[in-house]
């Protein structure tokens, strides 16, 4: 099943004031990078539940990566310590639970960092292509 | 360890005191349905009824918590409530707590070492001989004979944040109980049925023998668990009976939401969505969801889980749901290092933080 050639799909869960922004700056400094992601705004990394993560891990997306501000840096302060309490937890059940835990992946990435970023999505990508299609791409029954 | 108490009096002669002596709205506890087969959790306020009081009978049709959480959640009552709880209950209610659906404030306590329950269609009130082996059990310290697979796992069987407990393991269910009163409101209670002065009882050494023999039992039960789970395949093929009815969160004591997120709009797709997955995919499997309603709702509720075993009672194709929650709750509450159903006081994990904690799941 494990097509290495097919094109893998990252989620990306990006908050609107560190890691979007610096994704926005890759962009408009025209950093290449991998076009693996599909990237979705939250205003903060701790809006994202561990539903959000769960739910394309089944539905076969090969990795969900969620960027945030730094520890510290939080645009509301605490929010990214609640964030990481929340992914910890997502990639703890993800591992009992017969999910891939290494497909999630969570990056303080702040606004002024571009080339950070684009370094983030070309190794998670890597990452991902190692180990190839997320078994439950194809899987009907799930 | 508590100081045990022996006191003079068996349980109907312990319920008939609460009424005579401590000024009671009512007691809450198990008692026997008009059909002679089954009990249910009941809230009773005539000292009349009591006589169809079995606190003990190894049921449980709901978790009580659930019903203790109705009759608080709006308002404390307004005159002190006994309640019978198991101490998978009684977590269950300190969890509850937390999330503001349950007070504990003019309620007395009252819990007991549990040998476990049997699933609810396995047990009537009429099994003379399934109950006298559950008595015999109790009184060696041992599982019984079919009772939940939780129960025969679960290593927290002494009632944790009780204002009385009956010490009931390694001892004969009709003689006097043996109480101790761990709390404030509970010494009052017991100043007040004037079981202060009462002589004093060792500890049975059972209790120690269930506790080794639930041990093995829970590593067992881990491991064949994570066996079954391991892989993509294993998740599929473990919740492939599962039709989607639900009715594991209806029962389940912590999942309180009155609009669960499972059963909302976010899981009415446009027919668009069906036909783009089905493309994708060559077929599909309907309804869809079906296994993100376990892991999510594990991810909602898991840190809380208490194992009482509720949800694989209810689970009409067998699937061993709770099983399966009491593993991956473990494993996610040593995360962070928290103990459902231990401390009223603690917050909930996904509430607080510490600003250096974890750092393994970042970069």
């Amino acid at each position: 099943m494990a097509d290495q050639k097919t094109e893998k799909i990252i989620v990306a869960f990006l908050c609107n004031w560190c890691t979007f922004t610096a994704a926005d700056l890759a962009g408009t400094s025209r950093l290449k990078y991998a076009p693996n992601i599909r990237i979705v705004k939250v205003m903060c990394s701790s809006r994202v539940d561990p539903v959000f993560i769960l739910k394309p891990l089944l539905d076969g997306a090969d990795g969900v990566l969620i960027g945030g501000c730094a520890p510290g840096d939080c645009h509301y302060s605490k929010g990214t310590f609640y964030a990481r309490r929340k992914i910890a937890l997502a990639k703890t059940l993800a591992g009992s639970m017969g999910l891939d835990p290494r497909r999630i992946r969570l990056s303080w990435i702040p606004a002024s960092e571009g080339p950070r970023f684009a370094r983030v999505v070309n190794e998670f990508t890597k990452q991902i292509e190692a180990l190839g299609d997320n078994p439950a791409k194809r899987e009907v029954y799930i | 360890m508590q100081t045990l108490i022996d006191s003079r009096m068996t349980m109907p002669d312990f319920i008939a005191a609460l009424f005579d002596k401590l000024d009671l709205a009512g007691v809450a506890a198990m008692t026997k349905l008009p059909s002679g087969e089954k009990a249910a959790y009941t809230l009773l306020t005539d000292k009349d009824d009591i006589e169809d009081c079995v606190p003990y009978f190894p049921a449980m049709p709901a978790n009580a918590a659930r019903a203790v959480s109705k009759f608080t959640r709006q308002a404390p009552p307004s005159k002190q409530v006994a309640v019978f709880l198991r101490p998978c209950e009684l977590r269950a209610l300190t969890e509850l707590v937390k999330i503001k659906q349950a007070a504990v404030d003019n309620l007395l306590i009252i819990g007991f070492d549990c040998a476990g329950v049997f699933p609810f269609s396995k047990i009537r009130l009429s099994d003379e001989l399934k109950l006298k082996e559950y008595r015999e059990a109790v009184a060696k310290g041992k599982n019984c004979e079919g009772i939940r697979p939780v129960c025969s796992a679960c290593t927290r069987f002494v009632p944790e944040g009780a204002d009385i407990a009956i010490s009931f393991i390694g001892r004969n269910l009709d003689e006097p109980l043996v109480l101790s009163f761990p709390s404030e409101k509970g010494k009052e209670a017991a100043k007040t049925l004037g079981l202060d002065s009462s002589s004093k009882v060792e500890a049975s050494p059972a209790v120690d023998s269930l506790a080794e023999e639930r041990g093995g039992a829970e590593k067992k039960l881990t491991e064949k668990i994570e066996e079954a789970l391991s892989g993509t395949d294993g998740l599929i093929s473990v919740f492939d009976k599962c039709i989607s009815c639900h009715a594991c969160s209806h029962v389940c004591p912590i999942c309180y939401c009155k609009n669960c997120y499972f059963e909302s709009q976010t899981f009415e797709y446009f027919p668009e969505s069906y036909f783009t997955r089905m493309r994708e995919k060559g077929a599909l499997r309907l309804p869809v969801d079906r296994v993100l309603f376990h892991l999510g709702r594990l991810s909602h509720m898991g840190l809380s889980c208490v194992a009482c075993g509720m949800c694989e009672d209810a689970c009409p194709v067998n699937i061993p749901v709770s099983q399966i929650f009491k593993t991956a709750g473990a494993k996610a509450q040593a995360l962070f290092g928290y103990i459902p159903g231990k401390n009223r006081d603690e917050p909930l994990p996904l509430l607080t933080f510490s600003e250096r904690e974890l750092e393994e799941f970042e970069d």
